[in-house]
């Protein structure tokens, strides 16, 4: 019964895929919500993947876009290499993106990192212990956040998006630096 | 009753039809339904698919059996363009079975359940995250999530469920009828 389960089990493995679908999935927009009341960001503070420690409040005067996400989370799959895209077409213009991975290992996530395209070079914040969740009112992931120059959260975004859309892109352009 | 709160907005605009799908491959079967704005839909998790996704993420086979025997659902709930930002919990939402009605099984009820299993904290966070949240806001033009829910029905077991969610101080809801637990 065992040696039965785990073929099975590796059927399932196989079969995992429609819950991943893209078939069964909403398209993904490119909307984000401007918040009426911008509230102070948390504190975000961890190391990433290069061992380096990032901290939020070393941004100040920037915009910062703060996505929290794990690998094992279809949609934040499907956003992850927009988000790239939007990294690279916002470097160099006051835009820092950060992804805060929720509670997993580095080589999980490192397998998962090879697979995207283009792959992340934006900071990936490893979040053990899924500590910055509740401060940042994360209900559910994919969320993401923009922090404007002040510190101040200013615009979010509930689920997956299409990161690299040409107007969201020139939405985060347009948004004041100061 | 899916009708109930049609009335106070342009029908049109909020027709509704339920669409049901089975995957020809792997006959998994999936419900949804667009109305008052909003999209919700369930897709069956096999209970193979349940225990292959936990065991990769640190669960024993025993400590997720209970789960993956549930009657597991991939959960969405999205916020196309209804007028307004609207906000739910699951504790107001309804599975109908026959003469019964159940709220969801709650994750601090699984939360609970692992946790006295003894599983890992990695584990933990992952089936925490992993879940449809409680509760929720989504503002209009596409703020939406996707998760798991269990009903706690018996396979094969048949039922309708009602979404229910808050807008400019008015309760709506989207059902779907004739689901279906996957065996």
């Amino acid at each position: 019964m065992r040696t039965s389960f785990f073929n099975g089990l590796l059927i399932a493995l196989l079969l995992i895929t429609p819950y991943i679908s893209a078939q069964e999935l909403p398209p993904l927009t490119h909307g984000l919500t401007g918040l009426e009341s911008p509230y102070e960001a948390p504190q975000l503070k961890f190391r990433d993947l290069d061992d380096e420690l990032i901290d939020i409040r070393k941004m100040r005067g920037e915009l910062v876009i703060v996505n929290f996400w794990a690998t094992w989370c279809p949609p934040c799959r499907r956003e992850m290499g927009s988000l790239e895209r939007l990294h690279q077409a916002t470097q160099g213009q006051g835009v820092n993106v950060l992804a805060v991975n929720v509670g997993e290992a580095e080589d999980i996530i490192f397998s998962f990192l090879g697979t995207v395209e283009p792959s992340p070079t934006f900071p990936i914040l490893l979040d053990l212990n899924a500590e910055s969740v509740d401060p940042w009112k994360v209900k559910g992931l994919p969320t993401t956040f923009i922090v404007g120059p002040k510190g101040r959260v200013i615009y979010r975004a509930v689920g997956g998006r299409e990161f690299d859309h040409p107007e969201l892109i020139e939405q985060i352009r347009a948004l004041p630096r100061h | 009753m899916t009708f109930l709160l049609a009335g106070l907005l342009p029908v049109n605009s909020w027709a509704a039809s339920q669409v049901h799908r089975v995957d020809p491959q792997t006959n998994i079967e999936t419900w949804s339904i667009s109305q008052h704005g909003v999209t919700f839909s369930l897709t069956q998790i096999l209970p193979d698919q349940a225990r292959a996704f936990y065991v990769n993420r640190g669960f024993t086979l025993d400590q997720i059996e209970p789960f993956a025997q549930a009657c597991v659902y991939m959960t969405v709930l999205r916020n196309d363009d209804a007028p307004d930002v609207i906000r739910y919990t699951l504790e107001d939402w309804a599975i109908v079975s026959g003469q019964a009605t159940r709220q969801p099984i709650s994750i601090d009820e699984w939360m609970n359940r692992l946790r006295a299993s003894g599983a890992g904290k990695s584990a933990m966070i992952a089936f925490r995250w992993a879940q449809f949240p409680p509760e929720q806001e989504y503002e209009p033009g596409g703020d939406w999530n996707q998760g798991m829910l269990t009903t706690g029905l018996p396979p094969g077991s048949k039922f309708d469920v009602v979404a229910r969610w808050q807008l400019q101080g008015k309760t709506y809801e989207n059902v779907l009828t004739g689901v279906r637990c996957a065996n």
